[in-house]
């Protein structure tokens, strides 16, 4: 279960301060996929550290229990001078898995071959996210947050990142960030717009999704 | 129920220290063995060069009948400690990347860097010393536990002002030269070439509020037999190192959001 008390997020940058949330209250429905959507700038990824816990509110307080990810995006907490072998076992000690059946389900699943081999600066950012995708699905966490990683890779790579996420979700919990609505519609079944004039939830992503174009007449492809 | 929690708790802080300790260990001495030997090798060569240049201009040792014991306590006393505390003051940075995982926190870094640096220092001397026994330029430590205390002294010193350095380089980049400034008289004001209860008073009423050279005198007064310190007050280090984890710690907790921020 994942519940936002109070929550109040800003930044200050060269003297002007930008608010995130202020006094954000939302409990995460237990079973269902959660999808969140909005324009830039309105918090998405912010909410996704929050959730996390790799960011700290400002005021309030964030409740979880489950093992909950660490948000799955691009970047990844990787460090660019040791190899992917070092920072799969990094991640794996950290967690307190089996380093070795880490390293076999993420070698398997990664297609990375020998660039495991290799320090994480020589990979492209393609072959950062499977990493990090593979990483992650080797670990069993009872909630995963996606923060734009699903459209990664080739059409058979997407296939397979497909059929492990589907086998996942039998047990687990998704908190998805996406600009596509076609990914977000095939995974989640509530979704969380996040809007200049406050956050509104939504018992259907169509319904979502329909008022996300209303708003914001976006060009995304839905 | 509480205890399982805190049980808990502890073995993840534990697992979480062991994969920072293995992280940090292959980040700064690369993925080779020699990397750490480098590690060993450095300030051995160091001290071996100060005891040849004065071996060969005749000068006899300060105290002892060992020139290279004499610097060795000294100058491995102040190594370690410039080099915690440098280690520690670039933590943040280097970390930046880990805060991904919302286990990890930044204290998990220094943590990390404190026991990895600890270890190895404590390896670099127990070499070096084996050596200068072996070679019968040193005799064993007379009071190893008073060796011991300075020792843990020092990385307690060494912890709490590198933590203090992390966060003010934090906030303000150009720390990293007034750390330089601050750190580069050292290797003279902290008796590492002299006896400095021999000094004259004036110079000692100056010298004293260095802690460094405390730790330095609290060293040889637990490795030799018969080293007499009259300016050592233990106490003063000690407490120093006591105050500046606690001032350190104490920072990085109230600004850890602002500098998460910036």
């Amino acid at each position: 279960m994942i519940e936002l008390r109070e929550v109040s997020k800003s930044y200050t940058l060269k003297g002007v301060t930008k608010t995130i949330f202020d006094g954000f209250s939302y409990r995460f429905p237990r079973d269902r996929n959660v999808a969140i959507v909005g324009p830039n700038g309105m918090g998405k990824s912010t909410l996704m550290r929050l959730i996390a816990g790799s960011e700290m509110p400002d005021a309030g307080q964030i409740i979880r229990s489950g093992r909950t990810s660490w948000p799955l995006g691009f970047a990844g907490g990787f460090n660019g001078s040791m190899t992917g072998l070092e920072n799969i076992r990094f991640v794996s000690r950290v967690y307190g898995q089996d380093t070795e059946t880490i390293i076999d389900y993420v070698q398997a699943f990664s297609e990375l071959g020998k660039s495991l081999d290799l320090p994480i600066r020589t990979y492209s950012n393609g072959m950062k996210a499977r990493l990090a995708f593979g990483l992650s699905m080797a670990i069993d966490f009872d909630c995963y947050l996606i923060d734009e990683i699903t459209a990664v890779g080739d059409e058979a790579f997407r296939r397979k990142s497909q059929a492990v996420f589907e086998d996942k979700l039998g047990h687990s919990q998704i908190i998805m960030i996406s600009h596509s609505g076609a990914t977000l519609k095939s995974y989640c079944d509530c979704g969380l717009l996040l809007a200049p004039d406050g956050v509104f939830f939504f018992d259907d992503v169509e319904d979502m999704l329909r008022d996300y174009h209303q708003r914001f007449g976006s060009n995304d492809k839905a | 129920m509480i205890v399982q929690a805190a049980f808990n708790l502890a073995a993840l802080q534990l697992r979480i220290l062991g994969a920072m300790i293995l992280r940090e260990t292959r980040a700064t001495f690369g993925s080779s063995q020699i990397g750490y030997l480098w590690a060993i090798i450095t300030p051995a060569a160091s001290v071996a060069v100060l005891v040849t240049i004065f071996s060969l201009i005749g000068r006899q040792p300060p105290f002892g009948s060992s020139l290279a014991l004499f610097f060795a306590t000294g100058i491995l006393t102040l190594e370690f400690y410039v080099k915690l505390s440098a280690t520690l003051m670039n933590s943040f940075d280097a970390n930046r990347a880990l805060l991904t995982y919302p286990l990890i926190r930044e204290t998990d870094a220094l943590f990390a860097r404190l026991v990895l640096i600890s270890f190895t220092y404590l390896l670099i001397m127990l070499i070096f010393f084996s050596a200068l026994i072996a070679l019968g330029l040193a005799g064993v430590p007379h009071r190893p536990e008073i060796v011991l205390q300075a020792f843990i002294a020092t990385a307690a010193l060494g912890f709490g002002l590198g933590t203090i350095n992390a966060v003010i380089l934090s906030f303000w980049e150009a720390w990293h030269h007034v750390d330089k400034v601050i750190n580069r008289p050292l290797l003279f004001i902290s008796g590492v070439f002299y006896v400095p209860s021999l000094l004259p008073p004036e110079a000692v009423a100056v010298l004293e509020w260095n802690p460094i050279l405390h730790l330095v005198e609290w060293f040889r007064v637990g490795y030799y037999p018969n080293y007499h310190s009259p300016i050592l007050q233990a106490d003063y280090p000690a407490a120093l190192a006591l105050v500046t984890c606690t001032i350190g710690l104490g920072a990085e907790r109230l600004f850890r959001k602002q500098r998460a921020s910036r």
